[in-house]
């Protein structure tokens, strides 16, 4: 599904450079849920970035489902990330001048041909238990109902590949519960989920983790459904 | 056929507005404030140009010839219709007639009135010679049935009274026959009669009148002139003034550049006005524009985020503006175009020159260029926010905080 070689992002401020991903090398297969863990820094959310192709990297390529998305252009980019990428991110990241419905229904702006596009917009409200929010506004919600709302957009599109970045970061205990429950849901239909997060805690859910720390990736911690050794805690 | 209900690319552009209402209400001011003057400088001129085009047919002469000392005023006739009444010092009637190049000359007199019923302020009356007249005959051909007769008038079009009324000038009683169109020019603010009743007013005036009016007898006021085909109205003009001395002779041209050398202070101040605005303006709206590009940021990485091209978010950026300056200009354009009819007398009192409402395709035209340049401002205002846009990192700015 993505496959990542040698990828490199330096930042230069002019003084100095940060060199915020470090050639790293990652394979996400279908179906998978990967979860990346690491601090505040360490580089996983600029690599969750370029996996995307929101950030350019500075050398190292993406592939997604086989396409070198680093010799495409920004529309072909863009046109590959409403039709194959959903995001969810750690702040709700819902406009708040348009419905819940609306909202719900903005990335069936970047897929044109995209038909029933209320009908899959309300179902999967429905989906995620916020049926009855259709006409409410962003502002109305709380936090875990705001959050479900935004992962019910990133499945708007029927995309292959579901990214979250730090999704449960700013959620209590039982939010961040339900929230990942919903992720568990839909790996367990066959989505494939790429996120990032600091929370060792959630490394349950996934079935691969990678630990990133000062821009390098490695892969050492396997997941509670595999059976796979003991959990720990990254340094 | 579109999907029923799916969010539209209109909405977006419709809540985003509705979000920033106070923002783009200042917005829509500044188009209003420059599609108004820029409009506003083209009804003027196009309607002053109109209106002597209107006007010079409307006297059917290629030369008018005044007394020299009477000139000014004579000129003030003819493009405001400020009463005055003035005659040459000898009749030179005869001898314009005789001149090379003269086909057709008809004299005229002209006499300021007293305050009539009518009207707030004395009017010009214009007495002709039915005969050979070229000022009102034509109107008179046009109007089958109508006849300038004994005690007859022919009023214009600024003037209050009704066809089959009456009006009293220097206590006669005159009989309104025909209203003429209006022009724009002195025309609307005169009154036509015959030479003849002119001169049974004149002598009555003593005992009807509070005033005596007094008209020399044999003496006109001005000479409208008809060059023959082929010769040159400037030609013509030129051996009026030297053969008949104390003559100095109108021209349509001539009245044309002094018309537009009146306007100029006006046009100049407009049209600067108008450029002073758009100056200020293209930054202005650019940093406002900027601000909103700035504030919106998060917005735009998360468009960016769910699949929208830089492309998408321009445009997006680009259709607010754009209907920014829609509804800027066409309030601005829909206020100057009301403000300048309804004050239409008045800005040509204030500024003493003919106006008339140009025709509506000149307020289309004129309509389209200051929305056009609107348009074009809103345009070039966009352009640092859409480099903004484009120099963005839109991973970066979602992870920094929340949309």
């Amino acid at each position: 599904m993505i496959e990542a070689t040698n990828l490199t992002r330096i930042f230069s401020n002019g003084h100095s450079e940060v060199r915020a991903v470090d050639k790293v090398h990652l394979e996400v297969n279908r179906g998978e849920f990967s979860m990346i863990l690491g601090r505040s820094g360490s580089g996983k959310s600029t690599l969750l970035g370029m996996l995307a192709g929101l950030i350019r990297p500075t050398s190292g390529t993406v592939r997604i489902k086989g396409t070198d998305i680093s010799s495409l252009s920004d529309d072909l980019i863009s046109e590959l990330r409403a039709r194959e990428i959903g995001f969810v991110f750690q702040f709700s990241g819902l406009l708040p001048t348009i419905t819940v419905i609306d909202n719900l229904m903005l990335p069936a702006l970047f897929y044109p041909g995209k038909t029933d596009v209320r009908k899959r917009a309300l179902g999967l409200l429905d989906r995620v238990g916020l049926s009855d929010r259709a006409d409410a506004y962003p502002g109305t919600l709380s936090s875990g109902e705001m959050k479900r709302v935004a992962i019910a957009r990133a499945l708007s599109n029927s995309p292959s590949l579901l990214i979250a970045d730090e999704p449960t970061g700013d959620l209590d205990v039982d939010t961040e519960f339900e929230i990942m429950e919903l992720f568990r849901q839909l790996n367990g239909e066959g989505m494939t989920i790429v996120m990032v997060t600091h929370n060792p805690d959630l490394m349950r859910y996934a079935t691969r983790i990678y630990g990133m720390e000062q821009g390098r990736l490695a892969e050492g911690f396997h997941s509670v459904h595999t059976g796979h050794g003991p959990m720990e805690p990254l340094h | 056929m579109g999907d029923p209900g799916a969010f539209t690319f209109s909405r977006l552009i419709r809540r985003n507005l509705a979000n920033r209402l106070y923002r783009n209400i200042a917005t829509i001011f500044v188009f209003a404030l420059i599609a108004a003057t820029f409009f506003s400088a083209q009804f003027l001129l196009n309607g002053a140009e109109q209106s002597l085009d209107k006007g010079m047919s409307r006297m059917g002469a290629d030369i008018l010839v005044l007394p020299e000392e009477n000139a000014m005023a004579g000129q003030n006739i003819l493009l405001t219709g400020q009463p005055t009444s003035f005659f040459f010092a000898d009749s030179g009637f005869e001898r314009i007639s005789n001149i090379p190049g003269v086909a057709e000359a008809s004299p005229e007199i002209f006499i300021a009135t007293l305050f009539a019923s009518c009207c707030a302020a004395p009017v010009q009356m214009i007495a002709i010679d039915p005969e050979n007249d070229f000022t009102v005959s034509p109107w008179l051909a046009e109007n089958a049935g109508v006849k300038l007769g004994q005690d007859d008038i022919i009023i214009g079009s600024n003037i209050i009274q009704n066809v089959g009324k009456d009006l009293m000038f220097y206590g006669h009683n005159f009989h309104v026959v025909g209203i003429l169109d209006p022009t724009g020019m002195g025309v609307d603010n005169s009154v036509f009669t015959r030479i003849e009743d002119a001169y049974v007013m004149a002598a009555e005036s003593d005992t009807k009148a509070v005033r005596k009016l007094t008209i020399p007898e044999g003496k006109v006021s001005a000479v409208l002139v008809r060059v023959e085909p082929g010769v040159s109205p400037s030609t013509v003009a030129t051996r009026v003034e030297e053969e008949i001395p104390g003559t100095e002779t109108i021209l349509p041209d001539g009245l044309l550049s002094a018309v537009k050398g009146q306007m100029v202070a006006m046009t100049t101040l407009l049209y600067g006005s108008a450029l002073a605005v758009t100056i200020i303006a293209i930054p202005l709206i650019g940093v406002v524009s900027a601000m909103v590009a700035h504030e919106r940021r998060r917005e735009v990485a998360l468009l960016r985020a769910l699949g929208a091209t830089r492309r998408f978010v321009i445009r997006v950026m680009l259709a607010e503006s754009f209907v920014l300056a829609i509804i800027g200009s066409l309030m601005g354009i829909g206020a100057a175009a009301g403000f300048l009819i309804i004050y239409q007398d008045y800005i040509t009192y204030t500024l003493q020159v003919p106006l008339i409402i140009p025709s509506a395709l000149t307020l289309l035209a004129g309509g389209a260029i200051s929305l056009f340049l609107a348009f074009g401002i809103a345009g070039v205002s966009s352009l640092y926010p859409a480099y903004l846009i484009i120099h963005s990192e839109p991973f970066d700015i979602i992870r920094k905080g929340g949309v």
